[in-house]
């Protein structure tokens, strides 16, 4: 009975407090934790000569401690170094992986969500920069059919969440031999990734702690071909 | 006083309860279910997403300490106080740890000393789960990150089958309890409140308002304790009628039994199937301590993690154990429709743990990845 007790003395802060967090309940959410790996994204938009898309190359660079993570175990013959090869297994693993994530990459053709566009990916690689200790995956995804669609809109986002993408401060897309006159846009969920270090001290200020209020955090590239 | 004017309501108070377990445990388990009719953007907002603001900065936090702390031995310090906030923040995210716990203390007969030692309890383990995979598979096996993947995999099934177990049991003993206590309502109402036998016979006799007559509240602490265990005992006490079950009393144990060595032995099962799931986070963090040559930093601030979440954990299931309390103390004086409403509860919680066992084995609920690909 004890707790009873406590629970009568300090009744109404407790249940107000137990109320907000039923509340919170309601908003439900389909992130399930926070971000484990943080992915620095540079998109290719490859282009037929005739304007029709072909594909998108990835380029995504991810953080040094998932980094650490995912290179643990393989051989090296420089310590500490990993050469293309050497992590060629581990670009196979990735991409066969990624199929069931597909390809955390959502194409929209003139506003259209589309499913199921892309086929198995080409040209993979990892490279490793000792330096900062982060990996890069490189790879193709070609489109099943070439996409002549005026509006084509390619978003990445893990729906999870436990990837966090963010595009790359410079050039994050470029359109290979597009035709002249197709212009690009860029969508960032808010400034930068979920948190680079630089908005680090941002978050830290109080007036900024409700930036988890309706975020949005897929990385939108837009292509308009009029 | 009266009954009304000292809290709540019964029927607000049955409310607080659903909606304390809806929270800790549907929310968690509504939050893991994987995307429905093809993915789309996450939208986290309101506290949760603030949650997840608050992990993520002292997870990446965590990250540079430990890349500080590699020319920078004072950084050490840093390490530890940002593990220990990250503990907090990260059990307070969605999990579905906590609301197994919390169902199973919502269900069974716990005290909120045995609640908060099952927290640390399963929140240590969690460390020492995570310290071991990495200990063993990276520095002894020198395993890749996919193998590593793939035990946690393992493990993972074996907590769910575990929790299913926990749950199912506990379904078992509550919804024998639940249909006994419906039971005596149906045939002998009088006999199936607490304090029933001489309490409802002199408020029968002296023809009192229920509120004047003698309640097992208006004695002394100490005198309530024994008393009330007394009438527990009344209560169970169904030798004047035939017994639903051949085997006897098929209820939810005493109070008295579950702190014996067996109610231990329950408690472990349910740390065991919690905290052999390790944190993913715990786990990248171990890795790149180990990459930088700092394992036992790794170590340290993993440990310390642990005892952030258990603080975390041990908040939510003193939560839950104080508001069951709360309900016992009303339902009690309710009589035998209470006692049915306490058996209720009691039967939904165990029913929780059980789903919780279910969908994460059928994979219809995730926990955390481990390998992003």
């Amino acid at each position: 009975m004890t707790g009873a007790r406590l629970w009568l003395r300090a009744s109404v802060l407790t249940r107000l407090a137990l109320f907000i967090v039923a509340c919170s309940g309601v908003i439900a959410t389909k992130a399930q934790a926070h971000p484990h790996v943080w992915a620095t994204i540079r998109t290719e938009l490859l282009y037929a000569p005739d304007g029709s898309v072909t594909g998108v190359r990835h380029v995504w660079t991810f953080d040094d401690g998932y980094s650490a993570f995912a290179t643990m175990g393989i051989a090296a013959k420089t310590k500490g170094q990993f050469t293309r090869e050497e992590l060629q297994p581990l670009a196979q693993v990735n991409v066969e992986s990624l199929k069931d994530y597909d390809y955390f990459t959502y194409a929209k053709f003139n506003g259209k969500r589309q499913q199921d566009v892309f086929n198995e990916p080409v040209d993979y690689w990892l490279d490793y920069d000792p330096q900062a200790g982060e990996l890069t995956l490189h790879f193709t995804l070609p489109f099943k059919k070439p996409v002549t669609a005026k509006l084509l809109t390619i978003e990445v986002y893990d729906p999870e969440f436990f990837v966090d993408f963010g595009f790359a401060e410079d050039d994050p897309v470029k359109l290979v031999g597009a035709p002249a006159q197709c212009t690009v846009s860029t969508e960032k969920p808010y400034d930068g990734n979920f948190l680079i270090s630089q908005n680090l001290n941002r978050s830290f200020i109080p007036s900024e702690a409700n930036i988890g209020m309706g975020m949005d955090f897929a990385n939108k590239i837009s292509v308009k071909c009029p | 006083m009266t009954s009304e004017g000292r809290c709540l309501h019964p029927a607000s108070l049955a409310t607080l309860i659903v909606a304390l377990t809806l929270t800790i445990g549907v929310h968690s388990a509504w939050a893991q279910f994987g995307p429905f009719g093809g993915p789309r953007p996450p939208m986290v907002g309101g506290i949760v997403g603030w949650v997840f603001v608050k992990q993520a900065m002292f997870y990446r936090a965590l990250a540079g300490m430990i890349r500080l702390a590699k020319s920078d031995g004072s950084a050490l310090w840093g390490l530890m106080g940002i593990s220990f906030v990250y503990g907090i923040f990260h059990a307070a995210g969605p999990g579905h740890g906590k609301a197994v716990i919390s169902s199973y203390l919502l269900a069974n007969e716990e005290t909120w000393r045995r609640g908060i030692t099952l927290s640390f309890a399963s929140a240590v383990m969690q460390s020492l789960t995570a310290v071991t995979i990495v200990g063993v598979a990276a520095v002894l096996l020198g395993a890749t990150a996919k193998f590593m993947g793939d035990t946690v995999r393992v493990i993972e099934i074996v907590s769910y089958g575990l929790i299913v177990l926990v749950g199912a049991r506990l379904l078992w003993v509550k919804g024998l309890g639940f249909v006994r206590a419906w039971r005596d309502l149906k045939t002998v109402p009088e006999k199936a409140s607490l304090c029933s036998g001489t309490d409802q016979r002199q408020r029968l006799a002296s023809n009192k308002p229920p509120d004047q007559v003698y309640r097992c509240d208006q004695a002394d602490a100490d005198a309530r304790t024994h008393h009330a265990a007394a009438c527990e005992h009344q209560d169970h006490n169904h030798d004047e009628e035939p017994d639903l079950f051949p085997w006897g009393h098929a209820h939810g144990p005493e109070p008295q039994e579950l702190a014996g060595p067996g109610g231990w032995r329950r408690g472990w099962s349910a740390v065991l199937a919690v905290g052999l799931r390790p944190c993913s986070g715990a786990i990248i963090v171990l890795v790149f301590a180990l990459a930088q040559g700092l394992f036992w930093a790794g170590v340290a601030s993993t440990v310390v993690m642990g005892l952030g979440t258990a603080i975390t954990v041990a908040t939510i299931a003193t939560l839950a154990v104080g508001a069951k309390a709360i309900a016992k103390r009303f339902i009690h004086e309710r009589g035998g429709y209470g006692i049915v409403m306490l058996r209720a509860i009691e039967t939904g919680a165990a029913a929780l743990v059980l789903i919780f066992g279910v969908l994460l084995l059928a994979g219809y609920m995730a926990s955390e990845r481990l390998a992003g690909f």
